[in-house]
């Protein structure tokens, strides 16, 4: 299923993005390849057979607005840097009273502070200069190759900035462990977890670990929470007997831990907060009833797939127990 | 009301590490447990099981990257749109609903997005932040917690995870229409 997923979420993004770009070539939003006309102020005789000049650029609204469709209330100005007079390079850096569709058209271009495009021709005595702006092209597919690299080194970064936080809560689960203070939490809550993970011995320390780790989520303290839950995944998995593959306890486990049960849900109401509510903590009731929702349903949602054949093939307890009979 | 509950929150989000750190650490100092070495011992595993995730949250948050830069969530919304309000579900909560169980980041962003253009206390606004308080991020979970015990073949937890997220969602929508709806 993971399996689909992923290759799904894979070739869903090229695909839309390829289509994406493919429509943006026929619609031609950017004004790819159009001779734009304008004028440049302060020319002096002589000045353009210079290596580079700077001056202003003006392009009336009414000729912007016609490459662009519209975008330009007034006449739009830049100082702008030419450089090699005729089919030369025009260079236009990006500024905040720029049109918006120059900005968007920089930010996706080559260079995100500035325009450059090709001078077409150039009429020193009067002032007037024609270029084309470079062209803007496969605008997703090039998001879609950076978004790849820079998560992939996200997820690097978010796995080493657990390694201290871990150790932490590890240390502390070890200690809380010696001095039997899990066990006494598991002693308590014995006759719910013995009906949710039927296939976990109730004294198991896994069990400690995963009441840990959703007392740890409903308080919110969701750092706390993650080095608690792969503690728990550890010791279920000491119990599997099929390295590799998930084991029913873990995925009701997961099923619990996925619907995000929390008593407060302390982000969201921040946020509220920040944006100006009267009442921010009125979304704890309505949280509190959906995640508990979410997690009833996650959690008869395990127990009824983990006994369709599809699944039940590879359970590694059914697996054991035949390999054991026979 | 709102400062009540925003102090409250201030103060659990204060006192709760303080307190399982003293009273977790000083029970085992009670039963005479040699703490520190102890501590040490299990704080070890902490750098294994780190290194241990990353490959399951490459693949997982490449996939995730991949389908957010290209446009597909609006091309998913507007081709559930259709289905969704036939239960009152506004067409600006969809993209909520799509991104919560792929990523935090992201999911956070859009609510913050839409309390800014909605305002916080509107439906949509009320129900977005529900949205985000009634699930989790699924997808990330999953590789997580499966990649800390090198488990490849998952079965039923995704599936699972989803109907959990589905449910979670539309019950949002349910109890935010009923306590906040016209």
């Amino acid at each position: 299923m993971l399996n689909h997923v992923w290759i799904a979420l894979i070739a869903l993004g090229i695909l839309v993005a390829v289509g994406n770009d493919v429509r943006d070539e026929i619609t031609n939003p950017y004004a790819n390849g159009v001779l734009i006309q304008g004028l440049l102020e302060g020319l002096e005789e002589g000045a353009l057979e210079m290596k580079s000049w700077e001056g202003t650029l003006v392009i009336p609204a009414a000729v912007f607005n016609k490459v662009y469709g519209a975008g330009a209330e007034r006449d739009v100005r830049a100082r702008v840097k030419v450089a090699g007079g005729q089919g030369g390079t025009i260079f236009v850096p990006v500024t905040v009273e720029m049109p918006e569709i120059w900005k968007t058209r920089a930010a996706r271009g080559q260079n995100a502070d500035r325009l450059s495009g090709t001078v077409a021709t150039l009429n020193a005595k009067n002032g007037t200069i024609t270029f084309v702006l470079e062209p803007v092209r496969f605008v997703k597919l090039r998001a879609v190759t950076k978004a790849a690299l820079d998560y992939a080194a996200t997820a690097v970064t978010i796995a080493l900035g657990l390694i201290g936080i871990m150790a932490l809560w590890l240390g502390v689960m070890k200690v809380a462990e010696e001095a039997g203070a899990v066990r006494l939490l598991t002693k308590l809550l014995e006759p719910l977890t013995r009906r949710l993970f039927p296939e976990v011995p109730p004294d198991h320390p896994a069990v400690g670990a995963m009441i840990m780790n959703i007392s740890a989520n409903m308080l919110g303290l969701s750092n706390a929470a993650t080095p608690f839950g792969l503690k728990a995944m550890e010791e279920l998995n000491k119990l599997n007997p099929k390295a590799g593959t998930a084991t029913n306890a873990m995925c009701t486990f997961l099923a619990i831990n996925t619907s995000g049960l929390v008593l407060i849900p302390a982000t969201a109401i921040a946020v509220r907060a920040a944006a100006g509510s009267v009442n921010p903590g009125v979304i704890i009731g309505t949280s509190i009833f959906g995640a508990g929702c979410a997690t009833v349903a996650g959690i008869l949602a395990a127990k009824v797939l983990q006994r369709i054949p599809r699944f039940r093939k590879v359970d590694p307890d059914v697996a054991g127990k035949e390999q054991s009979h026979g | 009301m709102g400062d009540f509950f925003r102090s409250v929150i201030e103060i659990i989000s204060i006192v709760a590490i303080p307190l399982i750190l003293i009273l977790f650490l000083g029970w085992g100092a009670v039963r005479k447990v040699k703490v520190y070495e102890i501590f040490v011992e299990g704080a070890k595993d902490g750098f294994h099981v780190a290194v241990r995730i990353i490959p399951y949250l490459v693949a997982m948050l490449m996939a995730i990257g991949v389908f957010r830069a290209s446009g597909a969530m609006d091309v998913l919304s507007s081709l559930v749109s259709p289905l969704t309000n036939l239960i009152g579900m506004p067409a600006e909560a969809l993209p909520m609903a799509f991104m919560r169980p792929l990523s935090g980041s992201g999911s956070l962003g859009i609510m913050t997005e839409l309390m800014k253009v909605h305002g916080p206390d509107s439906f949509i606004g009320v129900l977005a932040s529900t949205m985000y308080g009634s699930t989790e991020t699924t997808f990330y979970v999953l590789a997580v917690y499966f990649g800390a015990v090198n488990i490849k073949n998952t079965r039923h937890a995704l599936p699972a995870g989803l109907i959990a997220d589905v449910v979670g969602l539309l019950a949002a929508v349910v109890i935010t229409r009923v306590l906040f709806g016209i």
